[in-house]
């Protein structure tokens, strides 16, 4: 068995411990916010955090997460209480598809927190998703506004 | 929490309630296609509150747009309920949208009817009838597409503003009758009738079930731009908070009982199908497997998780039948194609005498095949359930997708329940129809085949490989363009022949005032599947004709910009847009200190006219677009925000396939598999892009598509101004 904590929740799991743990999050936990883009690691749609660091779950075996904390976009915010980074995507109107976004968002959470306020440069460094929709300007203009929210 | 509401949303239609208004010719229209009946019954909603086609008011004043087109990011709903909620004086807290059902009696005339009038101009006389002969052709056609740019222009300015306008005067008639006062003496606002001598009001929602009754008017008065409180101001998409906080399902996130999941091997040669599959043993022996199969263009393997699925189908080893594309390389496909110019041509338009004319400047242009690479890969959910059988996918096209999955399973139309889900991504890939004849649906008939020869519920859900090599792809095209200059520098002559036959010959020809002009094509299909790509034929020949007029300044001395506006109408859209660039970006024409160039380029397409100048320099990692300038004219522009979202979007979308994007053949298949081999421009080298709309007065054009063509000739102009090398290939890196 497999034991993964899950936005605070524990897992036990029967599954292999090679398995991504993309596929474990959206088959075995049942959250599908985390996105299948590419499963080589590329694209970032799967982006979730390990001890708070951005990870790409397609790319990353169960085995190596195990007795880590695991947050996925669905621990970030809610309607209710969203976070700076979705309240700023909300201003600025950021998702087209919306299928990146989730990792995108992800990959923002994690900057901010490592670096509240990213140059340019930073934002170009550590934002390597890829929006096939092109919302590249947009998602920077948020970074930015977010950044000076929680300032 | 994911699992109940999901499987609570497969339980039926969407549709509550709802008064649905008549067929979108409501107004100064024939009305002998009225089809209210129908779409009554097929949105199983309360006959009272359905005023026509295009929306319902329910009785608790709700007004809800019952909206034809799909998402894939394009926030068209967004700008559709703008349209209504003007037309019908409406509160914008009282707007709401439903997708409207995936039957017949939704399929939508009004797109059929804009493209077709955008090719050709119809005499006044002709065009009402042709109206009902549209939804007559739509009907055929099993058309619900959302592709072209077409949902704002078509279905909302044309048809759903007019049935709003219709439905007013409807609520109004209705108001008269209940309060025994004239209609004159009757106003609309903020969603109410109301009768100001008297003080009294009804809500829209009070007077739905008799306004539904109410013939509907032969005539309506539109309103005009200066009376709209919500068409033209930027709008906060609804489909944007479902995004953000990821409670939005895709196709590829629906879940039913008991579902298994299916994974593809592909045949690997474009036609060819399997004929054995060779270690069936060894594959069923995997964790979780249950079934392997063949099907249309490979093997499924069906699991009960989609990454055993997945690893299991790539261990599959076949032996394929032998096809006539086992042999097929890019090498032999530009070989076909150069043969193909210097056989028979096919004259497309021509004007003056070209023939007579010797050519001085001569150029060969090219671009390949490309994938549509949406981040959602290519995932139906297929299962039977009560005699029916449910499809759950992301598609342009509902209805047009029912209908395909009907005859893979052998099923009556009606037989088939369509469940439309958000699309991670369009751009042409989900449509169902190509004009090659090519099948855009390969991969929902492989997910029909898997449910319906299992018997079971599957997901069948492409790998980014799979989804890279099996496209129907954006057509490669060699073009060779040959041309003169008058005495005073301007072309005399401009001839071009280019490989296939294209919808729109427009897009094909020079937008300038040239005297001789002949565009020639070459009629021959692709042994490669082709469909729909963004942008459609004005990818390639936005590119080709808009780096071919640059050529000619070049060779007349003149500056490109001053050199395009020379040919063109002072007062035109084109040289308003070219003249909105050059003041945005401060053209010029020539490398700064930093060694950035700039390039512009103007393109026509989807009823809009957009010019973009782009700075760029060389780096050791080859060209980098900085900055993008567009100044576009799309008439009135619905949702400002949205528009600039689209025009960016389109910019990054294109500068991918500038600069990275190709699809090699290699034995009959696409060698390109990845975001590693087949790349998309991300943060770092995605340019600032700023748009500027201008407002000319125009009518209203498409926006979704028209920032893709220009960027490519832009980019390629500038890198021609740094070092005099023109680009006349992509990619270019």
């Amino acid at each position: 068995m497999i034991k993964l904590n899950v936005n605070g929740i524990e897992h036990s799991l029967d599954i292999e411990p090679e398995m991504p743990l993309l596929w474990a999050l959206r088959e075995e936990t049942a959250l599908r916010g985390t996105k299948f883009g590419c499963g080589l690691g590329l694209c970032g749609a799967c982006t979730v955090h390990i001890d708070g660091a951005p990870v790409r779950s397609c790319s990353y075996p169960v085995s190596a997460a195990v007795g880590k904390e695991i947050n996925t976009i669905e621990s970030i915010g809610t309607e209710e209480t969203p976070h700076a980074i979705q309240q700023a995507w909300i201003k600025h109107q950021v998702p087209q598809c919306g299928y990146c976004q989730s990792g995108m968002q992800m990959a923002a959470v994690a900057l901010l927190n490592e670096n509240p306020q990213p140059t340019d440069d930073d934002i170009d460094n550590a934002m390597t998703n890829l929006c096939r929709c092109g919302t590249y300007d947009r998602v920077r203009a948020a970074i930015k506004s977010a950044a000076k929210e929680l300032a | 929490m994911g699992i109940t509401r999901r499987i609570f949303m497969l339980t039926g239609a969407t549709v509550g309630g709802g008064l649905l208004l008549g067929v979108g010719g409501v107004g100064a229209h024939l009305l002998t296609h009225n089809r209210v009946g129908v779409q009554r019954d097929a949105n199983q909603s309360d006959n009272a509150e359905h005023i026509n086609m295009w929306l319902r008011i329910t009785p608790d004043n709700k007004i809800v747009v019952v909206n034809p087109h799909t998402d894939m990011g394009q926030g068209s709903a967004t700008g559709l309920m703008q349209i209504v909620a003007d037309e019908l004086d409406a509160d914008w807290s009282q707007m709401q949208v439903e997708s409207a059902p995936a039957e017949q009696a939704y399929s939508n005339g009004k797109v059929f009817e804009g493209f077709m009038r955008e090719m050709v101009t119809p005499p006044q006389w002709a065009s009402t009838l042709l109206e009902n002969g549209f939804y007559r052709m739509g009907d055929l056609m099993k058309m619900q597409m959302t592709g072209g740019s077409s949902a704002v222009r078509f279905t909302g300015m044309d048809a759903m503003r007019k049935a709003s306008a219709a439905t007013r005067q409807m609520l109004i008639s209705a108001a008269a009758a209940q309060l025994d006062v004239s209609k004159d003496s009757l106003s609309t606002n903020m969603g109410s009738v109301v009768h100001t001598e008297s003080g009294q009001s009804l809500t829209y929602g009070e007077l739905a079930a008799s306004a539904a009754t109410m013939e509907s008017p032969k005539k309506v008065a539109l309103k005009s731009p200066d009376q709209y409180q919500y068409v033209g101001k930027p709008v906060e998409r609804i489909d944007v908070p479902g995004k953000v906080f990821a409670n939005q399902d895709y196709g590829i996130d629906a879940e039913v009982p008991n579902m298994q999941y299916a994974a593809i091997a592909a045949s690997g040669v474009f036609g060819a199908q399997v004929k054995s599959i060779d270690n069936l043993d060894e594959i069923k022996a995997a964790r979780g497997v249950s079934d392997v199969m063949i099907v249309p263009d490979g093997v499924a393997v069906v699991a009960d998780n989609p990454w055993r699925a997945e690893q299991a189908a790539r261990t599959v080893k076949f032996t394929n039948e032998s096809h006539a594309n086992d042999t097929l390389s890019t090498e032999s496909l530009v070989e076909g194609q150069r043969k193909a110019l210097a056989g028979e041509l096919t004259n497309g338009m021509s004007t003056g005498a070209p023939a007579d004319i010797e050519a001085t400047v001569k150029a060969e242009y090219f671009v390949p095949y490309l994938a549509h690479a949406s981040l959602e890969p290519m995932s139906a959910t297929v299962w039977q359930q009560d005699g029916k059988l449910h499809v759950i996918a992301g598609v342009q096209n509902p209805l047009g997708a029912k209908v395909r999955a009907a005859k893979e399973a052998g099923l009556e139309r009606d037989d088939v329940i369509f469940h439309s889900r958000q699309m991670g991504g369009g751009f042409g890939r989900r449509v169902a129809f190509s004009m090659s004849g090519d099948e855009p649906l390969n991969w929902l008939v492989q997910a029909v085949r898997v449910a319906v020869d299992t018997g079971k519920p599957v997901k069948t859900t492409w790998s980014r490989e799979t989804d890279t090599r099996n496209d129907v792809y954006r057509p490669m095209v060699l073009a060779r363009f040959e041309g003169a200059l008058a005495d005073d520098g301007k072309p005399s002559v401009w001839r071009s022949r280019s490989y296939g036959k294209e919808m729109n010959i427009k897009a094909v020809a020079p937008p300038y005032d040239i005297p001789n002009i002949s565009v020639d094509y070459a009629d021959h299909p692709h042994p490669v599947p082709t469909g729909f790509w963004r942008s459609v034929e004005h990818s390639q020949h936005g590119f080709f004709v808009e780096s071919f007029i640059d050529e000619l300044a070049a060779e007349a001395g003149v500056d490109p910009l001053q050199y395009r506006l020379s040919l063109l109408d002072d007062n035109s859209p084109a040289a308003k847009v070219l003249q909105k660039a050059a003041e945005m970006s401060g053209w010029r024409n020539g490398a700064d200190d930093q060694g950035r160039v700039m390039g512009v380029a103007m393109v026509h397409s989807f009823g809009s006219t957009i010019a973009q100048v782009v700075e760029a320099s060389m780096t050791p990692a080859g060209p980098k677009a900085h900055r993008v300038w567009c100044a576009v004219d799309c008439g009135i522009a619905v949702n400002p925000q949205a528009v600039e979202a689209q025009v960016q979007g389109s910019v990054n979308f294109a500068l991918s396939a500038a600069l990275h994007g190709k699809c090699d053949l290699k034995d009959g298949g696409v060698v390109q598999s990845n975001f590693h081999d087949y790349r998309i421009v991300g943060m770092a080298d995605a340019p600032r892009i700023e748009v500027e709309l201008l407002a000319l007065g125009s009518p209203v054009g498409g926006v979704g598509e028209i920032g893709v063509p220009p960027l490519a000739p832009a980019l390629c102009n500038a890198l021609a101004v740094l070092d005099g090398g023109r680009r006349r290939a992509l990619p270019l890196v």
